[in-house]
């Protein structure tokens, strides 16, 4: 039915598309790798040098002609890696119990202000960034609120309940109510049917929100920007930093390692999916 | 649909969430609004007094001895709503054909595209606009590379341009537009579209009275997930713009971390959400509509 | 007959979109006995499967009582309503095995697992699944799936079981099949069933009554021949089975039988018993009443349809008139165009009171 002509080009233009995907990325691993610290599109030789920096392994010495131009401190960098990880564990633990709540009480309930539940739990996510983070940063500073990690985990989860929120929904959605009608019939109380047979039917669902939820916890920058104080900084936040002070050749090293950790979550997501369809 | 009774499960699922987002979003929002109405302090901080001048500021109204109306806020509202506008316009152009592909492609390799585009969801976002700072600065990868090919004698100047914002918005937004249009293309009933041919419409006519008004939910969907967080973007700016690339969200940022005027900031803030609300709102009551017209 | 389920007065109403409002239950009594099997018979939106989840306790009613063995279960919740439902998409826990599905009844009773086991064993037994335990629900053919759901139902031994359309997923040969062992599990178990469909071969295949329903109200409740043989009015006379309906008046009667007319001339032969000249009436008679014959109604064959075992007609009334359905038995030629006469016994003819 379809020309051939009109669905090579398609072809065509569908495989530019995921190069100008994918490209950006393989440009940062690629010079990641490459010694010249001074223009880093010039390929001098493979090197490790960025790599072994990030980690503190080489001796730097702060001298303009070295090459390791410092970067600001491996300390500071593997501190902010820990919080980001403990935020976003605490993170997706809050909104994945407050997301999964509300989708169940909105799907198997009726009550009077269903439709202002269903617009107001999408909210957070529609909410621009920055608006979400200066109202946090005012709201926390009028309170006399020290900005911590406390404050970065209550922001992070504001929006990620609505995350978890609309997974969970839409896993709802294609549970048959007859199971849990079933389960009523054969003697389950409303909380027994709850433990039993919608929970454990929910759990791919649940996993998946809670799987996004970290990754984005994880990844926000704006709202993390604004209200992580002086002390506590998260990784992109301190990434985002280090981008803003001029580009270094360690940036590209630790933009790798990044994309690989993000391509294993993925991949991870990707198997447990498929794991559960069977 | 079951009956269920009000019980005390009902309220034990809704006050968590009810109470958190009560707190911590509502509230926060209201503050914004009263900020935006305060008397900014001399040296940072607030008067507790009204005060429209902040509004007065942006959009005219100013008394000419404390604030003075500068029409380049407006300038840079326009260009942040334009911005989004063609963020929304290029990453449908780009995505349209490629969510019709990959539907059409035998279920293998459309679950390994499916893939490959869900992946950026799980890679940084910083991490993915500092690879075009690389690529478009004037001794970047771009440039060495069309130099190198001969192309062109003098580097290119696009970071620090509106397009180099465009771009990287583009860049970052382009999974968003995708999964809600390739969800409208895949749902649409591929016996319409032949029904359509042997009926005696060409590709063109088919496209325009079968598919397009069909995948239109999609298109919809599409353009307000992108739509939304571009207008408020500061990173995208911050990043890859300069001077001529700010934008509304950049404004705010800097009432907050450099200039500390926080009524002014939150009235910014309040014109990002109006924006917001206002799009949220249209899309909303057509997406009733057609629905309704549907069903 | 003692009755097991006692309905009195039921109503429920619902309201539409538009804001309309519509008796799903309009006023329905009805009684079901210990070890009976009836049937919640009727076109989509009667009410029967309202009715039945009244019963199982998953709507609730806006008047009306529902008695089970003297017990009130009106406002009951359906947890704890001792009896169990066969649901029509078969509601099996998929994250759970065949057994624990079987079991769930007993596990949430608390039951110890030792007594649970044996239970459920006997359950799929009486279903004809022993062994299939271990499975779950995605690895077993619709049939089999029927079968866990039916174990499932029976395994807290309720006195009643509903079953919403729980053949309604299956094949042809398959529901055949299920049908005949429905009703021999329930002659073994000796409880009660409330079944719905909207099959009526299925209804008149099992029940020991049929309810006939429409539009919220009970409009025939009997065995299966008097609902068939002797329908009260023209709804049931047309849902159940293929009709002809005559309305014709009553020309003379002569000893045990009455010769009746209708409007164009067709002539029908009926009891005596009971009529009067120039009273209005309608004459139903089923296809097979008829046989094709020398003398009797003329008339031409409008179409034949050939269906296995015999041949259906429809014929024109020489006199005029709707066509008439008529079943011929296999080898009784009869093609398109041909002349034919109609015959009927008198005794076959039911009558309803009124035009």
């Amino acid at each position: 039915m379809r020309n051939p002509w009109g669905w090579a080009a398609l072809t065509g233009f569908s495989l530019l598309f995921f190069v100008f995907i994918y490209a950006p990325l393989f440009v940062i691993v690629g010079y990641s790798f490459n010694s010249n610290p001074v223009n880093m599109m010039i390929w001098e030789r493979f090197t490790l040098d960025w790599y072994t920096g990030l980690f503190g392994l080489t001796e730097r010495v702060m001298d303009p002609n070295s090459r390791a131009a410092y970067i600001e401190s491996t300390d500071q960098m593997i501190a902010a890696l820990k919080t980001s990880l403990t935020v976003a564990a605490f993170t997706t633990t809050i909104a994945t119990v407050l997301g999964t709540a509300t989708a169940i009480a909105l799907a198997r309930y009726r009550f009077r202000l269903r439709g202002f539940y269903n617009g107001f739990l999408m909210l957070p996510m529609m909410m621009p960034d920055i608006v979400l983070g200066i109202g946090l940063l005012i709201f926390f500073v009028t309170l006399g609120m020290q900005l911590s990690m406390l404050t970065i985990v209550i922001g992070h989860c504001t929006f990620l309940t609505s995350y978890v929120f609309i997974i969970v929904q839409a896993r709802i959605a294609g549970i048959d109510p007859a199971l849990e009608e079933a389960s009523a019939d054969l003697g389950a109380s409303e909380w027994v049917t709850l433990r039993k047979v919608l929970l454990p039917q929910l759990a791919p669902g649940i996993l998946g929100g809670a799987l996004l939820a970290f990754v984005i916890s994880m990844d926000d920058l704006v709202i993390t920007y604004f209200i992580s104080g002086t002390g506590d900084t998260t990784l992109p936040v301190f990434i985002f930093g280090m981008i803003r002070r001029g580009v270094k050749p360690e940036i590209n090293a630790i933009a790798t390692l990044i994309i690989l950790a993000s391509v294993v979550i993925a991949a991870a997501g990707l198997w447990l999916r498929s794991r559960k369809t069977d | 649909m079951a009956i269920r009774r009000q019980s005390a499960i009902l309220g034990l699922l809704l006050a968590p969430a009810t109470l958190f987002l009560g707190v911590f979003f509502l509230l926060p929002l209201l503050i914004i609004a009263l900020f935006s109405f305060l008397t900014p302090g001399l040296y940072g901080g607030v008067e507790w007094s009204f005060y429209h001048w902040n509004y007065g500021r942006i959009f005219g109204w100013a008394d000419g001895i404390m604030e003075v109306f500068e029409p380049v806020y407006l300038r840079i509202l326009w260009r942040s709503l334009s911005f989004a506008a063609l963020t929304v316009l290029v990453t449908l152009l780009l995505c349209y054909p490629v969510a019709f592909w990959v539907s059409r492609l035998p279920e293998r390799s459309r679950l390994f595209f499916l893939f490959l585009i869900t992946l950026p969801f799980f890679s940084s976002l910083i991490v993915r606009l500092y690879a075009w700072l690389l690529i478009l600065k004037p001794t970047g990868f771009l440039n060495s590379a069309l130099m190198g090919l001969g192309l062109i004698a003098q580097p290119l100047e696009i970071l620090y341009t509106p397009t180099a914002v465009v771009l990287g918005m583009v860049y970052v937004m382009v999974p968003f537009m995708f999964l809600p249009l390739y969800a409208a293309v895949d749902n649409l009933d591929r016996a319409q579209v032949e029904a359509s041919m042997d009926l005696g419409a060409n590709r063109v006519q088919t496209f325009l009275k079968v598919v397009l008004p069909q995948t239109l939910p999609g298109i919809m969907g599409g353009a307000v997930i992108v739509f939304i967080p571009s207008v408020g973007n500061f990173i995208v700016p911050d990043i890859l713009g300069g001077a001529k690339g700010l934008m509304i969200g950049n404004l705010v940022e800097q009432q907050f971390l450099s200039a500390r005027n926080w009524p002014f900031g939150s009235a910014l803030s309040m014109v990002i959400m109006s924006v917001v609300l206002t799009v949220l709102l249209v899309a909303v009551t057509r997406a009733r509509k057609t629905g309704a017209g549907h069903a | 007959m003692d009755s097991l389920l006692e309905i009195r007065g039921a109503r429920r109403e619902f309201v539409t979109p538009e804001g309309d409002r519509i008796a799903a239950l309009d006023g329905v009594d009805l009684d079901v006995g210990a070890k009976e099997f009836v049937t919640l018979l009727g076109p989509s939106g009667c009410g029967k499967t309202t009715l039945l989840r009244a019963i199982s306790g998953f709507e609730a009613l806006d008047g009306g009582t529902i008695r089970l063995g003297g017990a009130d279960l009106t406002a009951l919740p359906p947890f704890r309503r001792p009896l169990n439902t066969v649901f029509q998409s078969y509601a099996l826990f998929g994250h759970m095995t065949v057994a624990r599905n079987v079991g769930y009844a007993l596990e949430v009773a608390g039951v110890p697992k030792r007594r649970r086991e044996a239970e459920v064993a006997e359950a799929l037994d009486k279903v004809g699944l022993s062994g299939m335990g271990a499975r779950r629900p995605g690895q077993l053919s619709g049939g089999q799936r029927q079968r866990v759901a039916l174990a499932r139902a029976i395994v807290a031994k309720p006195r009643l079981l509903l079953l919403d359309e729980p053949l309604s997923a299956l094949d042809r040969n398959l529901r055949q099949q299920m049908q005949i062992e429905l009703k021999t599990l329930q002659d073994r178990l000796g409880i009660a069933f409330v079944f719905v469909t909207h099959d009526q071969e299925e209804a008149l295949t099992m029940s020991d009554r049929i309810v006939v329903m429409r539009a919220g109200r009970i409009e025939q409740i009997g065995a299966p021949r008097d609902i068939y043989r002797r329908p009260r009015n023209r709804f049931v006379a047309e849902f159940i089975g293929e009709t002809n309906l005559f309305p014709v008046t009553v020309d003379r009667v002569e000893g045990p039988t009455a010769l009746a007319r209708t409007a164009e001339g067709v002539e029908l032969l009926l009891p005596a018993a009971g009529r009067k000249p120039g009273e209005a009436i309608t004459a139903i008679l089923r296809p097979t009443d008829f046989t094709l014959a020398d003398k009797g109604i003329p008339g031409t064959v409008r179409s034949a349809v050939y269906l296995g075992s015999d041949l259906h007609l429809f014929v024109a009334p020489a006199a005029g008139g709707p066509e008439i359905r008529v079943t011929a038995r296999d080898g009784q030629a009869a093609e398109t165009g041909a002349a034919v006469h109609l015959a009927h016994d008198p005794a076959r003819v039911h009558v309803l009171e009124g035009g």
